[in-house]
This record gives C-alpha cells, structure tokens and sequence, in this order.
C-alpha cells in the first residue's frame, strides 16, 4: 500500500492541482527513477533525464489514476518502465546497437572502473532481462513487485533474472571478477 | 538458496544500490515543464463565471445608456401615467356600476353552485388524503 505522505501529496495534486506537491514528490524520487534510466541506458546520463523528465510529466498528468492499491513508488517505476520500452520501439533500429558497443569499447580499453564493467556486463542482456536485473539487484524490488512494474508474468521474471545473472556473472568472471 | 552467481553479483552491485543521483536542478526542470491542467469542473466553472462577467458588464451598460440618455423622467411619465389610467378606470367602474345591467344567465350559476360545492370540496378531501 502506498504511504501515507505520498498519498497526501498525490490527493493535493489530483484534486486542487497542488504543484508545491508534486515538486515533493518529485525531490522524493527523482533519484530512483534517473537511475534506473542510467542503469538501463548504460550510463547514457542525458537520454536518462530525458527519460525521467517524461515519466514525471506523465504521472502529473495521469495522477488521477493512481488510487492508491500500490506504492507510488511501484507506480510512477511502471510509468518509467513504460516510457523506457517505447522509447526503445522509437529507437529500435539504432539504440542497442550503436550503446553497446560504445560501453563495450570502453571497457576493453581497459577502464578498471566496476560501474562501467557492470554497464559493459549489462550491455550483453535483453532490454526485460536487464530491466528485471536492475529492479532487483539495484532498486531492491522483490520478484512479485517486479512483475508489476513490468507487467511481465512472475515466472517469467525469474527466468529473466537467472539467464541475465548467468551471463553478467560469466562476463565478470571473464574480466577477472569473483576470483 | 544463493547460488555463486547472485552472491558476486550482489557483492558488484551493493554500491550501485547505494547511489543516490543528486537533484542538480532536475526538478526544477520538470517542474517548469509541466503542462497545465484543466479539469471539466475547472472548465465549467470557468465559463460560469465568464458569462456572469458578461452579464455583468452588459447591466452596467444599460445603466450607463439610461443615465446619458437621461431615462429616469422617462420612466417616471410613464409610471405616472400607468397610475393615473388605472385609478381612472375604478373610478368610473365605480360609478357605472350600480347603474349597469348585468344579464345572469341560470347556467352559469348551476355551473359556479356545482363548482363551489362538489368540485372544490372533492379535490381538497383528495389533497389531504394524499398528504395524510
């Protein structure tokens, strides 16, 4: 269920058009929100706020339609997921293509830093499968939450989960992670 | 049960967990950014009180037109014309009168007894007993 203080802000927003509210809860979670467009654009940091921007623009609009039977937060996660996949259809021809091998060159040129091995080992999955690895093992969201967000079925999720950990994990190991 | 894979990965992510992306002007941005919204309710409302505005304007200038075109004398010949017909016509009502022949005819007072005495009293029993 949704707290308390998110949904006395959402009701100030939906009802008297209260934008001191939603710029609180905008300052709430626009961190959780940039990030996961980070961690699913592979660090491209000004597609990520652009992104973000959207969603939050989004759930002003539609924040009649939140009634409260989830967090906000599951919410406006599912607006972000929503407006990542169709930026990714907009994009379908070109956006995997040209990001990952960008992350994957900069990786090979030996950066040790892990962010961007991580971006590198994420540039290997499926857009679900790199969606449901960052829901859970960055924003700490459990399988059914998960499957929520995305809409996907939860035995589905973890199938993600397990193909996406296998080939991150044998990646790292590759690059001399794990011992 | 962690198998080897999610406890590497966990170990690798534990700090991208903890990240915490700074605000930076983002929510001003998103802020400025919003678009206004216009609920039915709003609307209506709206548009009531623009016709009251109209309304509004429109009295003041009728008022204005009556006050330049001096209409008050106007009005007042009139009223006190109107006065001065009306008490005329009593007058002579009341002085023809007495004089004046009226023809009964038996109907019509079969007609008023009939709805004076059957009618009136039937519709005020249904009235009560519909309200009892």
């Amino acid at each position: 269920m949704a707290s308390i203080s998110d949904i006395a802000l959402v009701t100030q927003v939906a009802v008297f058009h209260n934008k001191q509210a939603f710029d609180q809860l905008v300052r709430k979670y626009q961190s959780p929100v940039r990030r996961f467009f980070l961690n699913q654009t592979l660090g491209n940091e000004q597609l990520s706020d652009d992104l973000a921007q959207e969603t939050f623009i989004k759930a002003y609009v539609n924040i009649s339609k939140f009634h409260g039977m989830s967090s906000f937060s599951t919410w406006l996660m599912r607006i972000a997921y929503n407006v990542y996949y169709d930026d990714v259809r907009a994009r379908k021809q070109t956006y995997d293509i040209e990001d990952s091998s960008a992350v994957r060159q900069s990786a090979n040129n030996g950066d040790s830093n892990i962010k961007m091995d991580i971006h590198a080992a994420m540039a290997l999955l499926k857009p679900d499968e790199r969606t449901c690895i960052t829901l859970q093992l960055i924003d700490g969201y459990p399988i059914d939450q998960i499957s929520k967000i995305t809409g996907i079925a939860e035995n589905t999720v973890k199938s993600h989960l397990k193909r996406g950990k296998d080939k991150m994990a044998n990646y790292l190991r590759e690059n001399g992670y794990g011992g | 049960m962690e198998d080897k894979n999610d406890i590497l990965l966990k170990q690798l992510f534990a700090d991208a967990a903890k990240q915490t992306i700074e605000d930076n002007g983002f929510t001003e941005r998103v802020m400025m950014n919003l678009p206004e919204m216009t609920d039915p309710v709003m609307a209506e409302s709206k548009v009531h009180r623009l016709s009251q505005l109209w309304t509004l304007f429109c009295v003041g200038v009728a008022l204005l037109a009556f006050w330049f075109a001096k209409g008050w004398p106007v009005l007042e010949s009139i009223l006190s014309g109107g006065k001065q017909m009306l008490i005329n016509t009593i007058e002579v009502f009341l002085i023809t009168a007495p004089t004046t022949e009226i023809n009964i005819n038996p109907w019509f007072v079969v007609l008023l007894l009939g709805f004076v005495l059957v009618f009136l009293p039937y519709q005020t029993y249904r009235k009560l007993s519909a309200t009892l």
